[in-house]
């Protein structure tokens, strides 16, 4: 249906002069240029011009071409043929198949009321020393992973999908915001390799794709976790890499649509984004979604208003340090700033409660110290504090661990540790049982050979 | 007659006159800030076409507004007024390339910048290339050898990797770039130095660098000076990456070095102030991360064999890599490589800060061998630094004999890191140079 003309064009937004006024925000609309159907999504409607934000490219398109409906809006896959298949951030396949027969659901899914959402689940183990210690993960949590640029945070996203969904048998959804599509192509390989990837949905809008891209990505791939929720009653396990870029790429249509900025430039509707999207990660009583998703920490600066946001959210956070991952200690988990809801002596028991206390406890007495000791020499300290010293160096040491997916790069086999011989080491390590063996024994191993 | 009858040869020259506006849109300027022109008239231009003013000045259409189209010019070579008339192409904006740029500094209209001869058969090109789908994407696999012992062996670069050069001025951060260049003779690559608002003299003497050292046999120089003008300073990148793709799909290897995305950074932001953007942190436009993203998406390893490698350059200031632009910039390459003005006023060069340094690809460029003595080899540097830092005051007498064996073979390990400019070492070389740690120096 033919609603009306291009009025004016700028680099990531056209408006249109309305000839039929029944056309709304988030309605999809195109022109047809050189033989191509160029679509846009409105944002605001002003009496009878619409402003819209292009998903294809825009060069060469002209004052005056004539604007077109797409009934429906914007559409993904709704049915199990998401399984095995690579989406684009519009529904559309990125990996050369075609699927026959689509039966597609509109990206924009209402949230669920408070009497849907369930609250229960059960402990869900990851193998990885540091994050089962300091932040435990529950069915139908929400745990993100946080951290400046290149200190793993792709890689722990990379290793909770080897480690978790390779163990869980469930269906999962990846869904990969704003990052490089290098990434993308080897995670498609990898699944492929150990024949996950048709238990798998994938969606896809990277960070060489524009704006729109990136932001509808999240919606698109919600919307197929939800089918596997809704429809299959499935618990749904979903990687999110990385949430950040969907709230970066909404402050980049926020910008060229001309609306006041907030701090830092992001757009003025920022909590409402992101509460549109977290809210649909929910479980309920039939199904559920557990989420692991990265955040970029923009300029090193954690108290970045569209991280703050993020965090709100979340039911636990796994932070990762510059200063922690420039020492060579992998994962790099700042322990200080690590948390989970889950850790309590109700969620986890006393036993390890007690032991996260004393160990968080021994690492902040041990970053004074270490500065003491820089200037005094290790044989000033009293004999307690030296126990404190190197027995939280062994513990550190301890909490690296070699990861399955950095195997071909390191040549160090991966480990999956359990939470018990976990607990077991670190009381061994604070309570000195190990205190005659070097701290570098304790670098990249698994769980401590009891031979 | 009737009425309809009479309507339609009134029609057909309504209809001739817009087809001629097709051709020959025409506008007059109106407004002009800086590089920013705005023209009245023009009805029937398209998005980004290409449109010149009088003999005067080149660009692109960059916004069309409601009475109004906005230009942003690329070139210009004399004065505009109010009231020169406008003219459209009918075409996108693009660059142009010509195969004969090897081995010459030209910028991204194909003019030799020595002779200041346009290449006859110079051909157009894209500004902007298309993003590269993921399915046409294969595994980063092969290494791309700088010759340099700390980057083979430590934080190794593969064909299609984007590997970062960030540090203060005066680090040796172009130094790294060249060094790379050098080392790709006879390895059937070809190499774009792309030098962005850079001092002519600047770039004279890169020039006369690489072709001292036979590099400038399968190398491009693509420059734009500081006097260009923004807008050209802002597509050069693109274009030098458009360029690279011409040769990645003709089934070659690539390696593009930017120097530097600072600049890059800058001017774009002043574009896009003076265009009347939004701005952002540090005053940025918003889509500052997707500039630097899609263009350094570009760099891949394709499915058909070719490939793109991109060192791009950033400065830093006081050493601060976690500014804003440089975060972004690490956040888009597979790894960095940090350099340190207080390595390098020690003497160490490359000044590389071995704890900061990264490669997200590691030993999957490497072979096996250099796999394994590189691993071993950074494994121990990183625990000798970080030892060294803790126990600085510490007497090395009161040391044991294991931890004074581990000082000296970090001590070791960092004198043999050391390499002068274009002193390329083989990875032979480099495997004999780190095997034995323990002997004399």
């Amino acid at each position: 249906m033919k609603i009306g003309k291009i009025l004016t064009i700028s680099n990531m937004s056209i408006s249109v002069l309305l000839e039929k006024y029944e056309v709304s925000n988030r309605d999809t609309i195109y022109v047809e240029h050189d033989g191509q159907k160029v679509f846009f999504e409105i944002a605001n409607v002003d009496g009878s011009v619409a402003v819209a934000i292009p998903i294809g490219s825009i060069y060469g398109l002209k004052k005056g071409l004539d604007v077109y409906l797409q009934p429906g809006g914007l559409r993904i896959e709704y049915s199990d043929n998401i399984l095995g298949h690579v989406f684009g951030a519009f529904g559309e396949t990125i990996d050369n198949t075609v699927i026959e027969e689509p039966q597609t659901k509109n990206i924009y899914e209402k949230n669920l009321s408070m009497a849907e959402i369930d609250v229960q689940g059960d402990i869900l183990k990851t193998g990885i020393k540091a994050l089962d210690f300091f932040a435990p993960m529950q069915k139908g949590f929400k745990m993100g992973l946080l951290g400046g640029a290149g200190i793993g945070k792709t890689v722990l996203i990379k290793e909770l999908i080897n480690n978790v969904y390779k163990g869980s048998g469930s269906n999962s959804v990846f869904v990969g915001i704003g990052e490089r599509s290098r990434e993308g192509r080897e995670l498609i390989d990898d699944m492929e390799e150990s024949n996950l990837l048709e238990k798998l949905g994938i969606v896809f809008g990277q960070m060489g794709e524009n704006a729109m891209s990136r932001s509808r990505a999240a919606q698109s791939g919600l919307t197929i976790a939800e089918y596997l929720r809704d429809e299959k009653y499935q618990d749904v396990l979903l990687f999110i890499d990385n949430i950040y870029r969907f709230l970066q790429a909404n402050s980049e249509i926020s910008a060229e649509l001309g609306n006041m900025p907030i701090e830092s430039g992001y757009s003025t509707t920022l909590l409402t984004e992101i509460s549109e999207v977290m809210e649909r990660i929910n479980s309920t009583d039939t199904g559920s979604i557990t989420s692991f998703q990265a955040i970029y920490i923009p300029a090193d600066d954690i108290t970045d208003l569209a991280v703050n946001s993020i965090m709100t959210h979340l039911d636990g956070q796994v932070v990762l340090s510059r200063s922690i991952a420039e020492k060579g200690i992998y994962p790099a988990v700042d322990v200080f700033n690590t948390n989970s809801k889950l850790l309590s002596i109700e969620g986890v028991g006393e036993r390890h409660f007690k032991l996260v206390e004393k160990a968080v406890a021994y690492f902040a007495r041990y970053n004074e110290l270490e500065e003491i000791v820089a200037v005094l020499g290790i044989d000033e300290l009293a004999e307690q504090d030296m126990n404190i010293f190197y027995r939280s160096r062994k513990l550190r040491n301890y909490f690296t661990q070699p990861m399955f997916v950095t195997e071909q790069f390191t040549g160090i086999p991966g480990q999956f540790v359990e939470l018990e011989d976990v607990l077991r080491d670190a009381e061994d390590i604070l309570e000195g049982r190990y205190d005659h063996h070097d701290e570098a024994d304790f670098s990249y191993i698994g769980a401590i050979d009891q031979n | 007659m009737s009425i309809t009858q009479a309507s339609d040869p009134i029609k057909g020259r309504i209809e001739a006159i817009k087809e001629q506006n097709n051709v020959y849109g025409v506008g007059r300027v109106a407004r002009m800030k800086g590089y920013i022109v705005e023209v009245s008239g023009m009805e029937n231009v398209g998005y980004f076409e290409r449109v010149s003013i009088a003999d005067k000045a080149e660009g692109y259409v960059s916004r069309i507004g409601r009475g109004a189209v906005t230009i942003e010019l690329v070139k210009q070579n004399a004065p505009l007024f109010v009231g020169d008339e406008v003219s459209a192409s009918g075409e996108v904006f693009g660059a142009y390339f010509s195969m004969d740029s090897i081995g010459k500094v030209v910028d991204m209209f194909a003019e030799d910048k020595m002779t200041g001869n346009i290449f006859k058969d110079r051909e157009p090109i894209g500004a902007i290339p298309a993003p590269i789908p993921i399915m046409d994407r294969t595994k980063v696999h092969r290494p791309l050898y700088t010759g340099l012992s700390s980057i083979d062996m430590m934080y190794p670069i593969g064909r299609g990797q984007r590997q970062l050069i960030i540090g203060d001025k005066k680090t040796g951060k172009t130094q790294i770039g060249l060094d790379a260049i050098v080392n790709q003779r006879g390895q059937n690559t070809i190499c774009i130095y792309v030098a962005l608002g850079k001092s002519k003299k600047t770039v004279k003497e890169v020039y006369a660098d690489l072709l001292a050292r036979g590099a400038m046999e399968y190398t491009i120089i693509l420059a734009a000076f500081q006097d260009d003008g923004a807008p050209a300073l802002y597509m050069t990148p693109n274009v030098a990456l458009s360029i690279a793709n011409i040769y990645m799909r003709a089934g070659g290897d690539v390696l593009v070095v930017l120097d530097d995305l600072t600049t890059h950074a800058n001017i774009y932001r002043e574009i896009s102030l003076l265009a009347g953007k939004v701005p952002g942190r540090d005053a940025y436009p918003a889509d500052i991360f997707y500039l630097h993203a899609s263009l350094l998406e570009q760099g891949c390893q394709h499915k058909d064999g070719g490939s793109i490698t991109i060192l791009p350059i950033v400065e830093t200031r006081g050493g601060e890599i976690t500014d804003y632009v440089s975060t972004n910039i690490i956040s888009i390459t597979d790894g960095q490589i940090v350099l340190s003005a207080k390595a390098f006023e020690k003497g160490q060069k490359p000044a590389l800060i071995f704890g900061l340094s990264v490669s997200r690809l590691g030993g999957a460029v490497q072979t096996d061998e250099m796999k394994k003595l590189g691993a071993a080899v950074r494994q121990e540097l990183l625990a000798y630094l970080e030892t060294r830092e803790v126990f600085e005051l510490v007497n090395l007498d009161e040391m044991n004999d294991e931890m004074r064996r581990k000082l000296a073979r970090g001590n070791t390990i960092m004198s043999r890191i050391n390499q002068y400019k274009f002193s390329p070492l083989t990875p032979d070389e480099m495997l004999s140079r780190f095997s034995n740690l323990d002997g004399e120096d």
